[in-house]
């Protein structure tokens, strides 16, 4: 177990440190100047260039990037161009934010998801399978955008339930968890439903059932349990996506999560912000896949880490 | 049955916990406070007006700083810490100024002479980062300060607490406009010291402006009360918000619902609200001072004929573009020089439309089916699309690249952009700020247009030296503009665009002049407010 960890943490920083140098070089070769988008349309050219220099941009790329992952592992990301603050800082609030949200649509999404999915698998070919499944199918392909907007439309205007808008209490992130969350509770039931379906025709299920135990209780404590392999996967990666934030959502629930925040940044070419948020994004993606490998054990036994070659 | 029982019983619940958790998000604030609740996107960029040339920041920090003078909303420049506008020298280069007396900033302190020349050395500190030097670097000494050569201004002497003289290089017409813009603001010594980089973030912000923030997350929203020190009196609120929005249709469903009195309408939801049952009587309109325009490499071999360049005009039919394309939120252009900015002749007509007289011109010429291609940033696109359109009609082939902003802004300072669709507003009334920023030959190339005719170079020079005639300074703005604009066709005017806001009806003195919103004169007729 030992090794195996030290070898998948070797191999993540392996792969950050691959898209650090990616990030840095293809963020830095794309066309669009800083410092003349900061310092706006009546800048004269030598108050660019002076600036050029005070922020260091005039200096070699090599130079720039060996600075910056110097920087970087010391923990200093650097400044934000535009705000002035430490990018860090700026990261960690947005992040912050950002979990607040990821954790009601997550919430929502693993439990709305995991008994949708087991309701619909035990009463297979019954009205209520078709009725959720169909439902499933409508929150793939409903676009979280579009729920966000009739939800606002419905709950906020018409109804005036809950707030349209911001992050001033913790029912501001009730609908756009929902919004955000329905997609990924859609893809939770429908994967539950087929590996709950699978276990279910397995014969131990039978002899389970042969020994008169109840139904419910042959559900949770064996079908369930083994069913829930394929269902940890998906939720792994889900969570890593919904904690790298969702831009239309943060966006039309006014939201200054990580994942709005990148996209701006992007388009002002706040560099320093955007390379912090990639490094942040790869970081999060490569710990929840390390997490999720490490839950498979817990789950089923016959998983061993050591071997996870042969097996 | 037992699963349906168990299903409502889940939503009950699920109700529950909405009614627990936060009922409603709008609130009753019917009280007997003032309260105000501006709605805007969220600048970014901090409060600290030297670093940043965001007018969004302007419209928050706006509340809380005061400059020597100021634009106000109907484009005129007035004093406000000055008593008066300044003595100018004979030479036109040195300029006197009085404070007013007993002005405190928000914190107590005294306001003298030594925070306005702070002030403007912190601007020239290269450490400060300031965004907008060259609006004063003509002082003495500024540029040796940018160079890290001086640490002092040397332009700038004190005479006593409430008097201090500026020099500059050379005389420069529209300095004591550029003092009025909030770039110009006044800082107290000891707090912006004291607050280092931090200066402009959260609540460290203090001027002598009518309110203080008192609540600043830099995200979401900034709170004001009033300042109890202010000069002129207490403001006319007892709290004012500024909440941000990012995005226009979130923002205006929370006008909607009541949640914000006041907020910007775009111009892509204006058609939806004009037939909104009561939000159509809350919209006000204005035209700011910019004008929309395509812009021409003038050097370039598809381009450097007048005559192709007027037949470009010739073909735009501007009345009905304004009429269909832009829903009513425009003006036919008849010259560069925006209406509102002195300069402009207003005895000039919107440009001709005649797609013959533009087929003749080109044949004139020796051209046939000249073709150019326009790059422009998304926002521009429909206008330059429906452009095509009408100069298809004339035989000219513009074909529309869209390409994304950043990438826009480094093909036109490299000066290899074409043509393209632009919005060129000053900051302030001034001819000077439209046309000189744009057209003057030292600066058109980085603007991708390479215009160079020594006449307009040699008018625009002379009006910034005519620091004591004001007429005279108009005169040769209008032209220089009309050389520009219909001579050379070196600029192709589309129209002069507007702005609209949505207030409600108990928002008492809610205006804009420019693009900055000034607060300072809201006030609430709670009367109103607490019947409706």
């Amino acid at each position: 177990m030992g090794s195996y960890l030290v070898k998948r943490v070797l191999q993540a920083i392996g792969v950050i440190l691959c898209i650090s140098i990616i990030t840095f070089f293809v963020l830095n070769i794309v066309p669009g100047n800083p410092v003349r988008i900061m310092l706006g349309e009546f800048a004269d050219e030598a108050t660019i260039a002076r600036v050029t220099a005070e922020m260091g941009l005039d200096q070699p790329i090599i130079v720039q990037y060996f600075n910056w992952l110097k920087n970087m592992l010391m923990g200093d990301f650097g400044v934000s161009y535009f705000q002035n603050k430490p990018v860090l800082d700026i990261l960690v609030t947005s992040f912050l934010i950002t979990a607040k949200l990821a954790g009601i649509a997550y919430l929502l999404s693993i439990v709305l998801g995991v008994v949708v999915g087991v309701v619909a698998a035990v009463n297979r070919g019954k009205w209520i399978d078709s009725f959720l499944m169909t439902l499933s199918v409508f929150g793939i392909s409903a676009p979280s955008f579009w729920i966000a907007i009739i939800l606002q439309i419905f709950i906020c205007l018409k109804l005036n339930l809950l707030p349209l808008s911001g992050i001033s209490s913790v029912s501001s992130f009730i609908l756009p968890g929902i919004a955000l969350g329905t997609r990924y509770a859609a893809s939770v039931a429908r994967i539950t439903r087929t590996s709950m379906l699978e276990v279910l025709s397995q014969d131990y299920i039978r002899t389970a059932q042969a020994k008169g135990l109840k139904k419910w209780a042959v559900i949770i404590k064996h079908a369930f349990r083994n069913a829930l392999i394929p269902v940890i996967t998906i939720a792994g990666s889900e969570l890593g996506s919904i904690l790298t934030g969702s831009v239309l959502i943060e966006s039309i629930f006014q939201i200054p999560g990580i994942g709005k925040m990148l996209v701006d940044s992007i388009n002002t070419r706040d560099l320093p912000i955007v390379q912090g948020g990639v490094m942040y994004i790869a970081v999060i993606c490569v710990i929840m896949y390390l997490v999720v490998d490490i839950l498979y054990t817990f789950v089923d036994p016959r998983i061993t880490l050591g071997k996870e070659s042969e097996s | 049955m037992k699963l349906l029982k168990k299903s409502l019983s889940v939503l009950v619940a699920v109700a529950t916990l909405i009614t627990l958790v936060g009922c409603g998000g709008n609130k009753d604030t019917s009280t007997g406070e003032k309260v105000f609740v501006f709605g805007q996107s969220n600048p970014k960029v901090g409060l600290d007006m030297q670093t940043n040339t965001n007018a969004g920041a302007s419209s928050v920090a706006d509340n809380v700083l005061e400059g020597l003078y100021r634009w106000n909303d109907d484009n005129k420049e007035e004093p406000v810490l000055a008593t008066d506008f300044p003595e100018v020298s004979e030479d036109g280069l040195t300029y006197t100024f009085e404070l007013k007396s007993g002005v405190k900033f928000s914190n107590g302190a005294d306001l003298t002479s030594a925070d306005v020349k702070y002030t403007f050395e912190r601007m020239f500190k290269p450490e400060t980062g300031c965004a907008n030097t060259y609006m004063y670097e003509m002082i003495v000494g500024a540029k040796d300060m940018l160079n890290g050569k001086a640490s002092e201004l040397k332009g700038f002497k004190i005479i006593d607490d409430l008097h201090f003289t500026i020099t500059l290089e050379y005389k420069f017409a529209p300095f004591i406009a550029n003092l009025g813009m909030d770039y110009g603001s006044i800082y107290p010594r000891e707090a912006c010291e004291a607050a280092g980089k931090d200066w402009g973030k959260g609540t460290n912000l203090i001027g002598t402006g009518p309110y203080v923030i008192v609540e600043n997350d830099d995200l979401t929203k900034v709170v004001f009360e009033p300042n109890k020190n202010w000069h002129n009196g207490t403001p006319n609120l007892d709290r004012l918000e500024i909440r941000y929005f990012d995005d226009s249709n979130t923002k205006m469903m929370e006008y909607e619902q009541g949640n914000i009195d006041m907020c910007d309408l775009s111009t892509t939801l204006l058609d939806q609200y004009q037939n909104h049952e009561t939000i159509k009587n809350e919209i006000t309109q204005i035209t700011p001072l910019g004008t929309y325009f395509l812009s021409l490499k003038v050097n370039d071999p598809a381009l450097n004929n007048p005559k192709v360049r007027e037949a470009i005009s010739l073909a735009i039919n501007r009345d009905e573009f304004c009429k269909t394309v832009l829903n009513g939120a425009g003006e036919p252009a008849s010259s560069f020089l925006n209406p509102g900015v002195p300069g402009h002749d207003e005895k000039l007509e919107t440009y001709e439309y005649n797609v013959e007289k533009a087929k003749s011109l080109l044949k004139e010429a020796g051209v046939t089916n000249p073709t150019f291609t326009a790059e422009v940033r998304s926002g521009d696109e429909k206008i330059a699309t429906a452009l095509q359109a009408y100069l298809k009609e004339a035989g000219i082939t513009m074909n529309v690249e869209t390409i994304d902003s950043g990438l826009w802004a480094e093909k036109r300072s490299a000066g290899n952009l074409q043509a393209t669709v632009i919005g060129w507003f000053p900051l302030y009334a001034d001819a000077d700020n439209q046309m000189y920023t744009y057209y003057f030959s030292e600066n058109a190339a980085g603007k991708s247009v390479f215009y160079n005719n020594p006449e307009f170079d040699k008018l625009m020079t002379e009006a910034r030296q005519t620091v004591d005639d004001d007429a005279k300074r108009v005169e040769l703005y209008k032209q220089a503009d009309y050389i520009l604009s219909r001579q050379d066709y070196a600029t192709i005017p589309l129209y002069y665009g507007k702005l609209q806001f949505v207030s409600k009806p108990y928002v008492k003195n809610a205006k804009l002049g420019n693009l900055i919103y000034h607060l300072y004169d809201i006030d609430i007729d709670l009367d109103a407010k607490n019947a409706k």
